[in-house]
C-alpha cells in the first residue's frame, strides 16, 4: 500500500536514537542561532544536520524539499537585497536592479535559519517511523486518541485515496468524461465528492463504533505489544544539548 | 444461568419515525448458540448493537425497557465496560481496521492494548487466534492491503482476542466463499463448545440451521419467534416475514415430509437425508 509517510527505512546510527531524543533536537537547532546570531553558528547547526542526513543516507529525499523551499527563499533574496529600508552599500549592478549588501546579508540570516529548521525536521520525519514517535510519546503521557489520531491519518488518508480512484473509475465506466480540458476535469470531479465525502463520513461513524468495542475509551493502563525500545545515550544526548543551549545563553549574556 | 436478559426493550434512532426495535423481550443462557434473522431492516443490527451498549450510548436516540449482559445493565454502564464481556463483530470488514496499525498483528493486538493486557499474554492470545481463524501466512501483512475475506477473519480474530463471555457477529461471513464460511463457523462452534454464549445474525440460513441451538425471528423490529431451527423454519408464515428456510426444508416441505413424531421439517441436509431415505425416521 502507498504510504504517505516520508520515513525512510534503514540502520544508521541516526536511525536508533530515540524519536523523542530527535524531537528535542527541533528547539534545539532552532534556538541556538537565534541565542547567538552568527553566521558561523548557524553553518556549525547546517552542518551537524546535513552531516546526520548524510549518516542516514536520506539525503535524497530532501532534495525536493529543499528544491520547493528554495524557490521560496529565491524571492526573499531578490526583495531584500533590492528593498530592505536599511539598504545603502550597493555591491553590484545587474541592468537596472541594484543589490545592496545588508539586504543580502539579512536574507543571508533567514535562508539560514530555514534551512536549519528543514534540516532538523527532516532528520525527525525522515529517520523516524510514525508509529514509533507517537507511541514513544504515549509512554511519556501522551493521551492515546491523539496518538491514534496521529497514526491513522498516515492510512486512512491513502485509503480514502484508492476509494477515489475506485468511484472515477466507475464513474469514467458509466461513461463520464475524465479526461482534457480544465472544464470537463472540474466537471468531472464535482460528482466525484458526494460518494467520496458521504462515504468517508459513515466508514468513520462504523470506524467510530468498531473501535468503541475494541475499548478505545477504556480507562485501564494501556500495555503495549512491543517491549519498550531501550536507546542508548538518550540522556547524555538530551542533556548535552540542554548543557549547550544553557552555555549559548550565558555566552550571550556574559560575553 | 441467564446470560442475556431483554426486557420489554423499545428503541428509536434519532430522527427516524418508526421504531426499530419494538417491545423485544428474551432471554439466553450461558454457551447457548443463537441465530438471529429477518429481512433486512427488521432490526437485526439494531438488536446486536443494543447487546455492545451502541445503542444507545453511541447513537442516542429514544430507548426504553432493559438490557442486562452479563450481569451488567447496558444503559448504565459505558460501552467500554460492556465490551470486557461482549465482542462485537460488524458486517464490514473495512472499517473495522483502525488504520493505526501497520501489520495484522499488530491490528488484533489493538484492543488487548487498550483493556490493558499483559504483553506476553497479547503475544500468547494472538497465536491462537490467528491459528483458529487461520490467518497465520498473513499476519505480517498490512491490514489494508488483505482481501476481504482475510479481513473479516482478521476482524473477528480481533475480537475473539479479547476473550469476552459473549460473541455477538453482525453478518460475520458477508465476503467470504463457502468454504471460508464454514471455516469460520466451525471456528466460532469450537468457541461455543468452549462455553461462550455466542449471538449470531445472519442471512446464510443453511448455517443457522446446522450450527445454531435456537433462532430468534425479527420482523419489523419485533420478535416473532424464538425457538429450535426447526420450529422456525417450519412456520407456515415464514415467507411473508420475508425469510426463506433453508434449502433441505424448502424441498422436503414440497414433498411434504416431516420428522417422524413431530410437526417440523427437516432443517439440515443430514436430517433431510435420514428423513428422504426412510431409514430412522
Amino acid at each position: 500500500m502507498k504510504s504517505i509517510s516520508l520515513y525512510e527505512e534503514g540502520t544508521s546510527f541516526v536511525h536508533d536514537v530515540d524519536p523523542i531524543t530527535k524531537l528535542w533536537y527541533i528547539p534545539f537547532a532552532i534556538l541556538i542561532p537565534i541565542i547567538l546570531p552568527l553566521f558561523t553558528v548557524s553553518f556549525l547547526l547546517i552542518g551537524l544536520s546535513l552531516a546526520l542526513l548524510l549518516a542516514a543516507k536520506v539525503i535524497r529525499k530532501t532534495i525536493p524539499v529543499f528544491g520547493f523551499v528554495f524557490l521560496i527563499l529565491i524571492t526573499v533574496v531578490l526583495i531584500q537585497g533590492m528593498f530592505k529600508p536599511e539598504n545603502e552599500t550597493v555591491l553590484f549592478q545587474i541592468g537596472p536592479l541594484t543589490m545592496y549588501k545588508e539586504g543580502l546579508l539579512f536574507a543571508l540570516t533567514i535562508t539560514l535559519r530555514v534551512i536549519n529548521i528543514i534540516g532538523a525536521f527532516m532528520i525527525l520525519v525522515l529517520t523516524t517511523k510514525p508509529s514509533d514517535l507517537v507511541e514513544a510519546l504515549v509512554r511519556k503521557g501522551m493521551s492515546p486518541r491523539i496518538g491514534y489520531v496521529v497514526v491513522s491519518v498516515f492510512q486512512i488518508i491513502p485509503e480514502m485515496m484508492a476509494t477515489m480512484s475506485t468511484i472515477t473509475d466507475a464513474q469514467r465506466a458509466r461513461g463520464m468524461e475524465t479526461e482534457g480540458k480544465l472544464l470537463v476535469r472540474i466537471k468531472a470531479f464535482l460528482p466525484l465528492l458526494g460518494p467520496v465525502v458521504l462515504g468517508s463520513l459513515i466508514n468513520t461513524k462504523e470506524r467510530a463504533m468498531a473501535l468503541e468495542v475494541r475499548g478505545f475509551n477504556s480507562q485501564a493502563p494501556k500495555t503495549f505489544l512491543y517491549e519498550e525500545k531501550t536507546y542508548q545515550f538518550s540522556k547524555i544526548l538530551q542533556m548535552g544539548m540542554l548543557l549547550l543551549t544553557v552555555a549559548a545563553v550565558v555566552w550571550r549574556i556574559f560575553l | 444461568m441467564k446470560r442475556i436478559v431483554v426486557e420489554g426493550l423499545k428503541y428509536k434512532y434519532p430522527l427516524a419515525d418508526s421504531l426499530a426495535l419494538n417491545d423485544v423481550t428474551f432471554d439466553i443462557k450461558q454457551g447457548e448458540f443463537i441465530g438471529i434473522i429477518g429481512k433486512n431492516l427488521a432490526g437485526k443490527s439494531t438488536l446486536c448493537q443494543a447487546l455492545v451498549g451502541l445503542v444507545p450510548h453511541f447513537y442516542k436516540g429514544a430507548y426504553g425497557g432493559k438490557v442486562f449482559v452479563g450481569g451488567l445493565e447496558v444503559k448504565n454502564h459505558s460501552i467500554a465496560d460492556i465490551s470486557l464481556k461482549v465482542g462485537m463483530v460488524f458486517q464490514n470488514p473495512f472499517t473495522q481496521v483502525t488504520g493505526s496499525k501497520m501489520t495484522v498483528y499488530e491490528e488484533i493486538a489493538f484492543g488487548l492494548e487498550n483493556i490493558g493486557v499483559p504483553r506476553s499474554e497479547i503475544i500468547e492470545r494472538i497465536d491462537s487466534v490467528l491459528n483458529l481463524l487461520k490467518i497465520e501466512q498473513v499476519k505480517d501483512h498490512n491490514p489494508f492491503d488483505l482481501s476481504g475475506g482475510q479481513m473479516q477473519r482478521m476482524a473477528i480474530a480481533s475480537i475473539i482476542a479479547m476473550k469476552p463471555d459473549i460473541l455477538v457477529l453482525d453478518e460475520p461471513t458477508s465476503q467470504l466463499d463457502p468454504a471460508g464460511s464454514e471455516e469460520v463457523f466451525q471456528a466460532i462452534q469450537s468457541l461455543s463448545k468452549q462455553g461462550i454464549t455466542v449471538i449470531l445474525a445472519e442471512h446464510k440460513m443453511e448455517k443457522i440451521a446446522q450450527y445454531c441451538d435456537r433462532v430468534l425471528l425479527l420482523n419489523n423490529g419485533k420478535v416473532v419467534d424464538f425457538d429450535t431451527p426447526g420450529k422456525v423454519f417450519s412456520r407456515e408464515d415464514l415467507e411473508e416475514k420475508g425469510v426463506t428456510a433453508p434449502v433441505y426444508t424448502r424441498v422436503c416441505k414440497a414433498l411434504g415430509v416431516k420428522k417422524a413424531g413431530t410437526d417440523e421439517y427437516p432443517v439440515t441436509l443430514e436430517e433431510a437425508e435420514r428423513v428422504l431415505r426412510g431409514d430412522g425416521a
